[in-house]
């Protein structure tokens, strides 16, 4: 070998120095410039789009914000019990989702199979790489949170009338506050890997889930009452609250840092600040070292143990099927069983139907607790219209990031189904029917919840329901439909195929059609308060109504003839 | 002696993927390691690469004990996976200068044996395009240009012809060969018998976690008492009709 003979002898040396910490940040860099360039120069219309939905969430935000602190204002003196409440709850729940979202984050960075073994396998530090990867953890899971905090920061500044140094206060403690949950998630995944990697998504999903249910539970709890006895009320919330305040917690420390600079205490503010940063600095410290010690026998046992699919499960999911879609040929059968199966055991998905539909039917359970002496009219009608917009919104988002890559993953597997005597257009009807079944089952459930919540009479009660269903027939239609004509084949991660830009495409028209059947539901309940009836359903709502149900099945069915032609002809 | 495995073990809850093996491995020399599915032959190298822990024995390459963070060790090696990891988001100019990099390469070393391997390899022409959009067979050749970049006394290499073209394969047995030839060692995993058959000076064969047979293919000839072709030696020794099937379970952890 001509070129290796003429070089020198190998360069590694007895003394071998390892790449320090900057070369692995050098290369996050690198792909992050990478990443950005690509989006500029290759997809610009879902850059822009990015930009556009949050910019507009921002605002939206910032309006909300304002809006309360300028109502708050008005009555000054409980607006100074208050605020710091604000501060209080805001971080708390931060501490929760950072360390949440960060534990999830690290354990793919770390303990997944492809980049840890390539870095772990070459000459680096397991303390460095540790190290990197939990700045970039710290990054994904933080910037949604900056996204939430800036407009609250905003609005409060502005309508309290603060300088300078608040914003310089909150940005700094902000900054400070993150690492201190961040560095726990981590210290959390790594534990997950160290003694139940077997378990590892279903003990991450199931303590997400049980946390939020907890919050809600106590959060609810906050507000049930009589109508007659606010002052107790008002004792009872105080109390309760008080759990959030604990000197010890870093999040009452960054209240203080806050709430001294809102005061202009500059030297309180400081001390509280610099608590804040160094026990940051400790806890990051700590957390590298013991994750960075404890790393290959982590990593080892992550990738020794094989995970099984029970026998059971195999034997409920295909009585499942049967039994739902029992209308359809055996052959189709066999297709959406193999979506079931993947849908049951993958945590990810039914995870995120549940806790959002938990959440959704826990404060509905609350709901009828909250006035005893029930609900008037008007309130019932606007209750419910709510309602409804989070029910769609909910399904937008998950047939956004759930059905519609069910077509780009089916598109890689064509070798197999492309050979099955099923022709093409009844396999993406097997998948209309299975994503259709899944969301109309979970909404219509939530939705006869709130319906029993509120004690609607039968006429609103059916437009609830209808409306609900026509929501879910036309939000599968398009997701289906839409992930034919716009498939991503040579992606196999659902969730990059839904970033992508035919998710993006599909996510838009998931929205308008929301806002579409949000607004007639809109107008219907608003002319059924008007007319103070909500049991009796005349002309305009009938007509309405329609409206809204050829609107869902027009756009299914629309979606659906793009779709099926389209994946007639695909080639693969 | 470039890889010293002494009697090491590794067990996954009750199973042994691997059992009590040990092997030399000499300067100079290509080493196939060849064996059946899961008979524990990426076990084994997970354990040569550092990224697993024997529970028994010990392993060390170029003299350097392999365990835990073991820099030293791990700075005198490349280990390409069976599945090797590519950072889509860079090109395969900025992903070599990276890895040149972390070996503490210079610059200009970098740049030199960078355009040499890429050359050799035939993968000039796209060096500066984003890696997502390779086919298999150039991410491969990727791999190994990268993994050649730092010219390790020790290659070790898991199913180095996955992906492949035959002009792609003859170039990869033209670098093996060249690499022991100029006193370097390539240790190897491979399903491709003829390839070992053609450029292995030694060749150990692992069957359920136990080396079998290990020696120069005519020292496993002579074993066989018959003048085979190392398919039909390979399958003599490891085929055992009359064992119940292997489970998942073992062949997943393996």
């Amino acid at each position: 070998m001509g070129h290796t003979t003429s070089t020198t002898a190998p360069v590694a040396t007895a003394d071998f120095a390892a790449p320090g910490f900057g070369l692995l940040l050098r290369l996050k860099l690198t792909l992050l410039r990478n990443r950005i360039g690509q989006l500029v120069n290759q997809s610009p219309i879902k850059l822009l789009l990015v930009v556009v939905f949050m910019t507009t969430i921002w605002c939206s935000l910032y309006f909300v914000f304002d809006l309360v602190f300028r109502h708050m204002r008005k009555w000054e003196h409980q607006s100074s019990v208050a605020i710091p409440y604000v501060f209080h709850i805001f971080f708390v729940a931060m501490s929760f989702l950072l360390a949440f979202s960060t534990a999830v984050l690290i354990y793919g960075a770390l303990f997944g199979r492809a980049e840890p073994s390539f870095l772990l396998a070459a000459p680096n530090r397991s303390r460095n790489v540790v190290a990197v990867m939990f700045l970039e953890a710290m990054f994904f899971a933080s910037w949604s949170l900056v996204l939430l905090g800036m407009p609250l920061m905003l609005a409060i500044g502005q309508s309290q009338g603060h300088g300078f140094w608040f914003y310089a206060t909150f940005l700094l403690t902000f900054l400070a506050f993150v690492p201190i949950p961040s560095a726990l998630g981590m210290c959390v995944a790594w534990a997950v890997a160290m003694w139940i990697p077997r378990s590892a998504k279903k003990a991450t999903f199931l303590a997400g889930g049980i946390s939020l249910f907890a919050a809600v539970l106590w959060w609810g709890r906050l507000w049930i009452g009589r109508s007659d006895d606010a002052a107790e009320w008002l004792r009872r919330f105080m109390t309760e609250m008080e759990i959030l305040r604990p000197a010890l917690l870093p999040s009452t420390w960054v209240t203080h840092a806050i709430k001294y600079s809102m005061e202009g205490k500059t030297a309180d503010a400081l001390f509280y600040l610099g608590v804040t940063l160094s026990t940051a600095l400790f806890f990051s410290w700590v957390a590298i070292n013991i994750v960075g010690r404890g790393l290959f026998t982590a990593f080892g046992r992550a990738h020794a143990i094989p995970v099984r699919a029970s026998a059971s499960n195999g034997r409920a999911s295909r009585w499942l099927t049967d039994a739902l879609f029992f209308y359809r040929p055996a052959k189709v059968r066999a297709l959406i069983l193999k979506d079931v199966r993947t849908f049951l055991r993958d945590p990810i998905q039914w995870a995120q139907l549940v806790i959002l539909f938990g959440l959704l039917s826990l404060y509905l359970a609350y709901l009828p607790r909250t006035r005893p002496d029930g609900f008037s009219l008007q309130w019932k009608a606007l209750i419910s219209f709510l309602n409804y917009g989070a029910v769609t919104l909910i399904l937008s988002t998950f047939t956004s990031r759930f059905v519609f890559p069910m077509i780009s993953i089916e598109g890689r597997q064509m070798w197999l189904v492309g050979l099955w005597p099923l022709s093409r257009a009844k396999v993406m009807w097997a998948k209309f029917d299975f994503a259709l079944t899944i969301t109309a089952f979970a909404a219509l459930s939530v939705t006869w919840l709130s319906i029993r919540a509120l004690n609607l009479p039968w006429g609103l009660a059916m437009i609830q329901a209808g409306g609900t269903l026509s929501a879910c027939v036309g939000l599968c239609g398009l997701a289906v439909g839409l992930g034919a004509r716009i498939p991503s084949y040579r992606e196999a991660n659902t969730g990059r195929i839904a970033s992508g830009l035919g998710g993006t495409v599909n996510l838009m028209a998931s929205i308008g059609l929301v806002a579409a059947t949000v607004a007639l539901m809109g107008l219907i309940c608003s002319h059924m308060a008007g007319t103070e009836t909500l049991h009796r359903l005349d002309r305009t709502v009938m007509l309405l109504y329609a409206g809204q149900i050829v609107l869902g099945i027009g756009v299914a069915v629309a979606a659906m003839q793009i779709g099926v032609r389209s994946f007639k002809t695909a080639e693969f | 002696m470039s890889i010293r495995i002494q009697g090491v073990t590794k067990c996954y809850g009750r199973m042994r993927a691997v059992d009590n093996i040990s092997l030399e491995v000499e300067p100079g020399t290509v080493f196939a390691f060849l064996g059946p599915n899961g008979a524990g032959k990426t076990t084994t190298i997970k354990m040569l690469a550092g990224l697993l822990t024997p529970d028994s024995g010990s392993i060390e390459v170029c003299g350097l004990p392999m365990s835990g963070d073991a820099v030293e060790a791990k700075s005198r090696i490349a280990y390409v996976p069976d599945q090797p990891f590519l950072y889509d988001k860079l090109s395969a100019r900025e992903f070599l200068r990276f890895v040149g990099q972390m070996y503490s390469l210079d610059n200009e070393r970098i740049e030199e044996r960078s355009r040499h391997y890429m050359r050799r390899l035939a993968i000039e022409g796209f060096a500066d395009q984003l890696i997502e959009g390779y086919s298999h067979g150039m991410k491969q050749k990727t791999v190994l240009a990268a993994a050649m970049l730092h010219e390790p006394d020790v290659l070790i290499v898991d199913e180095p012809m996955v992906g492949l073209d035959p002009a792609g394969m003859r170039i990869v047995k033209g670098l093996f060969r060249d690499w022991a030839d100029s006193g370097r060692a390539v240790f190897m995993s491979t399903h491709t018998l003829d390839m070992a058959e053609a450029i292995a000076d030694h060749i150990a064969i692992i069957n359920q976690g136990q080396i079998v047979a290990c020696g120069t293919l005519n020292d496993l000839k002579t074993r066989a008492a018959r003048e085979h072709r190392l398919e039909d030696i390979f399958l003599d020794l490891t085929t055992e009709p009359e064992e119940p099937p292997e489970t998942d379970e073992l062949a997943m952890a393996r």
